[in-house]
């Protein structure tokens, strides 16, 4: 992630630039709307304290990844016969194109009409958005596989579900992770605009599980809160950070042979 | 005697997908294999070689013509014909172990079964204390023999090679010619061993290892010549005979104008 030798002029930089950031808000007479870095420091251990931080992104992070699961649980699959059976492939080839291009918060709407704001729509949303990447990689990952390497399996006695199973999946394996990481990233970027836009509604009425969208909209509309605000979005970016990491971890270590 | 393997007037057309252009490959080519037969197929390039052995796989299907095992027609892959391919085409995520269970795997045998008939074939090959290595973290001379392993496992009636030893160097390819022919039983009885049919560049190569050599000429593919080679078996101290060397010139007599052309159109 940061260079090892990139350390201290990097901490000595983020430092450099806390300090002006808290001097430069000190000096403002109008305080209210702009956040500064004691306050956020203050709202991290006021919402750490009182749970809600915490509630907020498990909550979160539950969504994401069963959204993801779900996602990859349709997406795989679907790709890996749509890139190895070819007329399959042409077939629903631009059907995906074209739902892909509707981007997922444009499901919001429906997805509240139909599932409500209790949690079901933000899933809905995330899946929709961790699908695609997904099919589009195990595709691409089954289309260009060696087809000297299907042939092998089949001299070796294979049948068709042996082939998918055993030689078109690992062979698309590397681009299907490939494609979980932008799946992921899709999934938790759609997660905060899905839950942004049932915040309101959740504030204004029955609860669901708050996340951390509907988190940021009850301190932006009830508590006027702008430093909390700040805290939830470098959580947010923090929470990408190590779910890149972690992905690209899986990465290597699922794929041994791509790594020599 | 029945013929193991028999191709009668196959014929065999490309047509590009892109182009429409149509490429005779092979022309009314017949030939046979007897079981216990070692048959190696030279040519230059262009002469359908690969063509002719992906038929008898059962990976394509002839224009014209058919391809018959035991006198049935072959209609596509079967595990008593066992393939080793130019690149080996080893699954790379799979083990030495992995890949040489293949074969048992896809048969359905048992876990215990399969273990030990993937241990058996690594020992006679020689892969023993490399079971859990990965194909690219073997050398060159090491995947061929896991190839090989791979294939013997399923102990097929045939075995198809398609220029096997075309990618190691030529002390290792020494080695691996006679590796070959003691696996396959050039030192023991005739019934003992399986039908060959072995594609290779190496006219030397050839003929140290058969008992026929079947020449092709090319655009399109057809067959020039098919030549005897005489030589007793085991074979290992021929490789450099004179009597060895008379059968390598002949054929290279046959090949060497259209292999000049060949270098000159496909430059071209």
């Amino acid at each position: 992630m940061i260079d090892r030798r990139a350390w201290l002029p990097f901490s000595v930089v983020a430092a450099a630039m806390v300090i002006a950031w808290q001097a430069g808000v000190v000096s403002m007479r109008q305080q209210a709307l702009v956040p500064y870095p004691v306050g956020v420091v203050e709202a991290a251990v006021r919402t750490v304290k009182d749970g809600s931080l915490l509630t907020a992104t498990a909550n979160s992070l539950v969504r994401v990844l069963v959204g993801f699961g779900i996602g990859a649980l349709f997406g795989i699959p679907l790709g890996v016969v749509m890139g190895f059976v070819r007329p399959v492939g042409r077939a629903l080839g631009p059907i995906v194109d074209s739902l892909r291009s509707i981007a997922p918060i444009a499901w919001i709407p429906m997805a509240l009409l139909w599932l409500g704001i209790r949690g079901n729509a933000a899933l809905f949303i995330v899946a929709y958005a961790a699908f695609f990447p997904f099919v589009i990689n195990a595709a691409q990952g089954a289309r260009l596989i060696d087809r000297n390497l299907v042939n092998a399996a089949r001299a070796l006695g294979a049948g068709r579900a042996l082939v998918l199973r055993a030689v078109v999946l690992p062979s698309a394996l590397p681009a299907i992770l490939a494609g979980a990481r932008i799946s992921m990233a899709f999934a938790w970027g759609s997660i905060i605009a899905a839950e942004l836009a049932m915040g309101i509604k959740v504030t204004s009425g029955t609860s669901g599980a708050v996340g951390l969208g509907q988190l940021m909209v009850s301190t932006l509309y009830v508590r006027r809160d702008v430093n909390a605000l700040v805290l939830y979005m470098i959580v947010i970016g923090v929470i990408s950070l190590f779910i890149d990491l972690a992905m690209r971890r899986l990465q290597r270590s699922l794929t041994p042979w791509g790594h020599s | 005697m029945n013929a193991k393997i028999e191709a009668r007037s196959v014929s065999k057309t490309y047509v590009s997908s892109r182009t429409g252009e149509r490429v005779e490959a092979l022309h009314d080519v017949s030939f046979s294999l007897q079981p216990h037969e070692f048959v190696s197929i030279v040519g230059p390039s262009g002469g359908g070689k690969s063509t002719l052995l992906s038929l008898v796989a059962g990976f394509v299907a002839p224009s014209a013509g058919e391809v018959l095992e035991d006198g049935a027609r072959i209609t596509g892959p079967d595990p008593r014909r066992g393939v080793v391919f130019q690149d080996y085409a080893l699954f790379p995520w799979r083990t030495v172990l992995g890949n040489v269970e293949f074969g048992p795997l896809a048969r359905g045998a048992s876990r215990e079964a399969m273990r030990a008939t993937a241990q058996r074939y690594i020992d006679l090959v020689g892969l023993a204390g490399f079971e859990q290595r990965y194909p690219h973290e073997l050398s060159g001379g090491m995947r061929q023999r896991c190839a090989l392993a791979r294939l013997l496992a399923n102990e097929p009636d045939v075995w198809l090679m398609d220029e096997p030893l075309a990618a190691v160097d030529l002390q290792t390819r020494n080695i691996l010619q006679d590796e070959l022919l003691r696996l396959w039983g050039d030192g023991e009885e005739r019934t003992q061993r399986r039908a060959v049919l072995f594609v290779t560049h190496g006219i030397d190569e050839a003929v140290y290892l058969s008992d026929r050599v079947l020449v092709l000429g090319r655009r399109p593919g057809r067959i020039k010549e098919v030549v005897t080679i005489d030589l007793p078996r085991p074979r290992t101290s021929l490789r450099n005979s004179a009597a060895a060397g008379r059968h390598i010139d002949f054929i290279w007599g046959l090949i060497r104008d259209e292999a000049t052309r060949a270098i000159v159109e496909e430059s071209a």
